[in-house]
């Protein structure tokens, strides 16, 4: 009887201490993970922040119009190029559609 | 011993002898001190155990439980511009420095770096590998690329320490609004040091009301005009006059933020902003706007301008004479000088101040820039300041405060104060009603008048409805007297003019005539045709549509009745 339960308890305790350890091993790792990653996150919103200054740098209006006017056609909007909906013809296709079911 | 009866078995299990008994009650006593001890002991690791496992463990902190993300923390915030356009950022930079006791070869290492950073000098750069000491800068904020060669290099003994350096990707085109910030990030002009505080411990950046390429458009324009006309320098301003928002500001000449510790002082002088000028024929647009508000002359009315004026010993003159009676619409379209002098004396000096305090003109404008000039108007409001005043002497305003002027004469009469903040368009702001609605119609009337018809003809730019006024001042030499040769050429527009929603103003400093300009150097040769081409590139991006300026409903809105001096009215023939 005696030697029964020191038996249970003996194996209680050894789950117990390997279960810990076993723990204790994969929250180290995930925490040095965690460290790595926030460690990359910086590094990468650093990347990004250079990035953007660059992106900015080579969007100055000076070098884009530049640009354009070597290789592109596009040239500034004309007046004669722009209308507005109002301007446009009234549509005919209504009446054309009436005339059409009258037939 | 099975008979319970038996009184002698009965006394013999009782009664035990005297020093047995003894014994035996000692025995006692002491497993129940020991028994009494052990339970106590037990109780309090029971009742710890428990205190430390349910009680406490709530407490205890929790490893897994950190979930704010970590962020990279820099020593200012971003400025950019209304449309997210990065305009300022901080960036963690690398700097490169040499700790002379590990370098082996001084000579050879040197040589190797002056290839990588043509900044640098052999001689200097051997002469700091080789001193006797352990750490020397030998470049500081290098670009990411600088920094692979030099790590490719692979000389041993040069490390790298990241400094935190302040960027301007735009360069020159925003360096007068933006400003700049010394080493030390703490800023030293523009919005840099208006907003110091602000920027230091924000993580928000701060959204200017300038849009880049509007600006872009302003800048070039006016640059081109300096170049053509040989001028000194030149400012501009482009202003939302529904908002008071200033979408663009520009001041030429101008240097570049990055390097703005080697800027002339020249080049960092705001002329939008910090310089006041005597604006020239532009306030006669204040001018007219008064005498209509004042009630003193009629779009009916006119005066003779026959001869120029004497007053204690000074000669107002025109400088497109007409030599006769003038109507107020004609004194406006050929700016006559003579005109807008009588036109202020009716109304008085009295009105023209407390005018001008209205429109801002006597204080600082309400811009948040720390360079903000003082306007300099006269201490004894005479009737000979009243006089130059109406043509625009005599008083001494900014760029900003002449535009911010116009877009209150032209916006129905509301002087909003102006900003280079971005306004959410759902927030109202309080505006002072300076100018009744009817005055202000009338305004835009003439300004269209004086662009189809008078003086200000080549800042016409097709269907987008431009309506100015040219201003050509004198500028006062260090003797205080007019130099005849040293001009200001302005002009300052609002478009489209029937329903005016931007104000554009153009200032070229000391333009001198050319062939092209038949030698005239005057607003409406040199400021009035960069108007109009920074309306025509700008509308698009602004959103504004061109329209028939011939339709009925557009002339029903700008016509001006000009009145002739025998009282016979003919209409003028747009």
């Amino acid at each position: 009887m005696m030697r029964r339960s020191v038996v249970l308890w003996l194996v209680l305790a050894g789950c117990f201490g390997v279960s810990m350890f076993l723990i204790k091993q994969e929250v180290q790792q995930r925490e040095s993970r965690l460290d790595q990653l926030n460690r990359e996150l910086l590094e990468n919103q650093e990347a990004i922040r250079v990035l953007r200054a660059e992106w900015s740098y080579l969007n100055r209006p000076v070098r884009i119009e530049a640009l354009i006017r070597r290789h592109l056609e596009l040239r500034p909007t004309e007046i004669s190029q722009r209308g507005v909906f109002e301007s446009l013809p009234v549509r005919i296709t209504a009446v054309e559609d009436q005339a059409e079911t009258g037939q | 011993m099975s008979r319970v009866g038996d009184p002698v078995a009965r006394l013999r299990t009782v009664r035990i002898d005297g020093a047995a008994k003894q014994a035996l009650e000692t025995g006692r006593n002491r497993l129940l001190v020991a028994g009494v001890f052990f339970f106590f002991a037990f109780a309090l690791i029971g009742i710890r155990l428990f205190d430390v496992s349910v009680m406490k463990g709530l407490d205890e902190p929790r490893a897994g439980t950190r979930t704010d993300p970590i962020t990279l923390k820099t020593g200012r915030a971003d400025i950019i511009d209304r449309n997210g356009v990065l305009l300022a950022t901080s960036l963690w930079v690398p700097s490169l420095y040499a700790d002379p006791q590990q370098i082996i070869d001084p000579q050879e290492s040197a040589r190797m770096l002056v290839k990588t950073l043509p900044h640098l000098t052999l001689e200097e750069l051997t002469a700091k590998l080789s001193a006797k000491k352990r750490f020397v800068w030998v470049q500081r904020g290098l670009t990411p690329r600088q920094k692979y060669e030099v790590n490719k290099l692979g000389i041993p003994g040069l490390h790298f320490q990241h400094e935190e350096r302040r960027a301007y990707p735009q360069g020159n085109l925003t360096a007068h609004i933006v400003g700049f910030s010394g080493t030390d990030a703490v800023g030293l002009a523009g919005i840099e040091k208006q907003f110091d505080g602000l920027l230091r411990d924000g993580a928000e950046a701060v959204v200017l009301s300038i849009d880049i390429r509007i600006q872009h458009i302003l800048r070039e324009e006016i640059a081109r005009q300096i170049e053509c006309f040989d001028g000194v320098g030149g400012a501009g301003v482009v202003l939302n006059v529904v908002t008071g928002e200033i979408i663009a500001m520009v001041s030429l000449p101008d240097f570049d933020p990055n390097l703005a510790g080697d800027a002339p002082a020249d080049t960092r002088f705001n002329r939008a902003t910090l310089g006041v000028y005597e604006m020239g024929s532009t306030f006669k647009i204040f001018n007219t706007a008064m005498a209509l508000e004042a009630g003193t002359a009629t779009l009916e009315s006119g005066y003779d301008a026959t001869k120029p004026i004497h007053f204690a010993r000074h000669t107002i003159n025109d400088y497109h004479a007409k030599r006769r009676w003038l109507s107020v619409p004609e004194i406006f379209k050929y700016s006559s000088n003579i005109g807008s002098a009588k036109m202020a004396v009716e109304f008085g000096s009295r009105t023209q101040r407390r005018f001008m305090e209205k429109l801002g003109f006597l204080d600082l404008a309400p811009i948040e820039l720390p360079e903000r000039g003082r306007p300099i108007a006269p201490s004894r409001w005479g009737r000979l300041s009243t006089m130059t005043i109406a043509y625009g002497h005599g008083i001494a305003v900014s760029p900003v405060h002449l535009a911010s002027g116009v877009a209150t004469v032209v916006n129905g009469g509301i002087r909003w104060p102006v900003t280079l903040l971005k306004r959410e368009p759902e927030l109202r702001i309080i505006g002072e009603q300076v100018l009744s609605g009817l005055t202000s119609e009338q305004m835009r009337r003439l300004l269209r008048l004086a662009v189809a018809h008078g003086t200000g003809r080549k800042a016409s730019a097709d269907g987008y409805l431009v309506g100015g006024k040219t201003g050509t001042a004198e500028k006062p030499n260090a003797r205080g007297t007019y130099a005849r040769k040293s001009l200001l050429s302005s002009f300052v527009a609002a478009f489209p003019v029937d329903d005016p929603r931007y104000v554009v103003l153009v200032m070229v400093d000391e333009p001198k005539g050319n062939v092209e300009s038949y030698g005239y150097a005057t607003g409406g040769w040199v400021a009035a045709p960069a108007v109009k081409r920074i309306v025509v590139r700008s509308a698009p991006l602004l959103g504004i549509h061109p329209k028939d300026e011939k339709s009925p409903e557009i002339r029903q809105i700008l016509d001006v009745n000009i009145p002739q001096a025998k009282g016979q009215k003919r209409l003028a023939s747009f």
